[in-house]
């Protein structure tokens, strides 16, 4: 075949893709590996996408919050539960639309927090902010089993 | 052996609970988000943020992709989106902090990486193939092969291969044979011909 890489290019190449590989710290595969544990195997969960992110929208902002201290704003959406986000300095706060309580907790890399109220209005507040990728999963009264997707902030 | 799984049964594999053919998608793509990120120039903390963002999304995505050897470039793509975004905040902060230093490098603020990820996708995706390729090798050819890509002398691979310094050369020809032989390898070999032959026609 004629067409084929001829014994140097082959060898280079080969070359390439090791170092390739050698160049990449154990970390970045290890951290692959271990997200595999956060596979949703409950089928019942929802999954919220993101479909508005101002740090994307950057320009809408300010004109519609400029009155607060609201760092970023985000909203996810499932079939029947919308979640909204506020990221201030020091907190989230969220409201799930249509209202209704429930609870909700914090999925990160440390783990699964605690379950924090969601009220009547769908509310709910989460003092401090994650460090690295997280998602919110969202139980209510009325039976909803929703996840936002990962996200950072 | 199982590293030359294509990468659609992998991803069906795993989306099925199999851990090791995720990890075998792991592997097979870490250089590629590795490069990526490098490419827009994060640094090491921002880099395993976005990564670990990554692979955490791949495998809330996996039931969900449409098409299971896509997976690669699904990857490259969310890679490069949440790259931008943390260059974004990270410049945002900056901007705030330091308006003069950032304004003085807010020109070039645009988006020139983007073909280069088109570019890591297919190395990424050239260079797994390569490696499974060498993995199925005999373990003399991979201990041979592994000495000539480090460029070690051929005295110095002789004396540790107990082979006759003249017999390197055409063992080596003998060994990339065989790679080559690799059935994934010839294909995108011959899809790499004909690439150069179009080139070449224009």
């Amino acid at each position: 075949m004629s067409e084929a890489w001829d014994d140097d290019e082959l060898l280079s190449r080969l070359r390439a893709a090791m170092t390739a590989a050698e160049a990449v710290p154990r970390e970045i595969v290890e951290a692959g590996r271990a997200a595999f544990a956060w596979r949703d195997v409950d089928l019942d969960m929802e999954l919220a996408e993101l479909t508005y992110d101002s740090a994307v929208h950057a320009e809408a902002v300010p004109a519609l919050r400029a009155d607060s201290a609201v760092l970023r704003a985000l909203t996810f959406a499932a079939s029947r539960l919308t979640i909204e986000l506020e990221i201030t300095d020091s907190s989230l706060l969220g409201q799930v639309v249509p209202p209704q309580a429930g609870e909700v907790r914090v999925q990160g890399r440390a783990g699964s927090g605690g379950p924090l109220e969601i009220d009547d209005m769908g509310v709910f507040v989460i003092r401090g902010k994650p460090d690295g990728p997280f998602r919110l999963h969202c139980r209510t009264r009325t039976g909803l089993d929703v996840s936002t997707s990962w996200f950072t902030l | 052996m199982p590293d030359s799984i294509a990468v659609d049964t992998l991803v069906i594999r795993a989306r099925d609970g199999d851990q090791r053919a995720w990890e075998q998608l792991v592997e097979r793509y870490a250089p590629m988000l590795w490069s990526i990120c490098k490419a827009y120039g994060l640094d090491r903390r921002d880099i395993d943020d976005v990564v670990q963002y990554v692979w955490m999304r791949a495998v809330e995505h996996l039931s969900r992709l449409r098409v299971p050897e896509r997976l690669g470039s699904w990857l490259a793509t969310t890679t490069k989106r949440e790259c931008v975004r943390v260059r974004r905040v990270r410049y945002q902060r900056d901007s705030a902090e330091y308006p003069l230093d950032a304004a003085a490098v807010s020109g070039d603020e645009g988006d020139d990486v983007g073909d280069d990820v088109a570019r890591a996708l297919e190395e990424a995706e050239r260079n797994a193939v390569l490696r499974a390729a060498f993995a199925e090798l005999s373990p003399g050819c991979r201990r041979l092969l592994s000495l000539l890509v480090r460029e070690v002398p051929y005295s110095e691979i002789s004396a540790r291969l107990g082979m006759a310094v003249g017999s390197i050369g055409p063992t080596r020809s003998r060994c990339l044979a065989r790679l080559r032989a690799d059935a994934a390898l010839s294909a995108l070999m011959s899809a790499d011909a004909e690439v150069r032959e179009g080139e070449s026609h224009v």
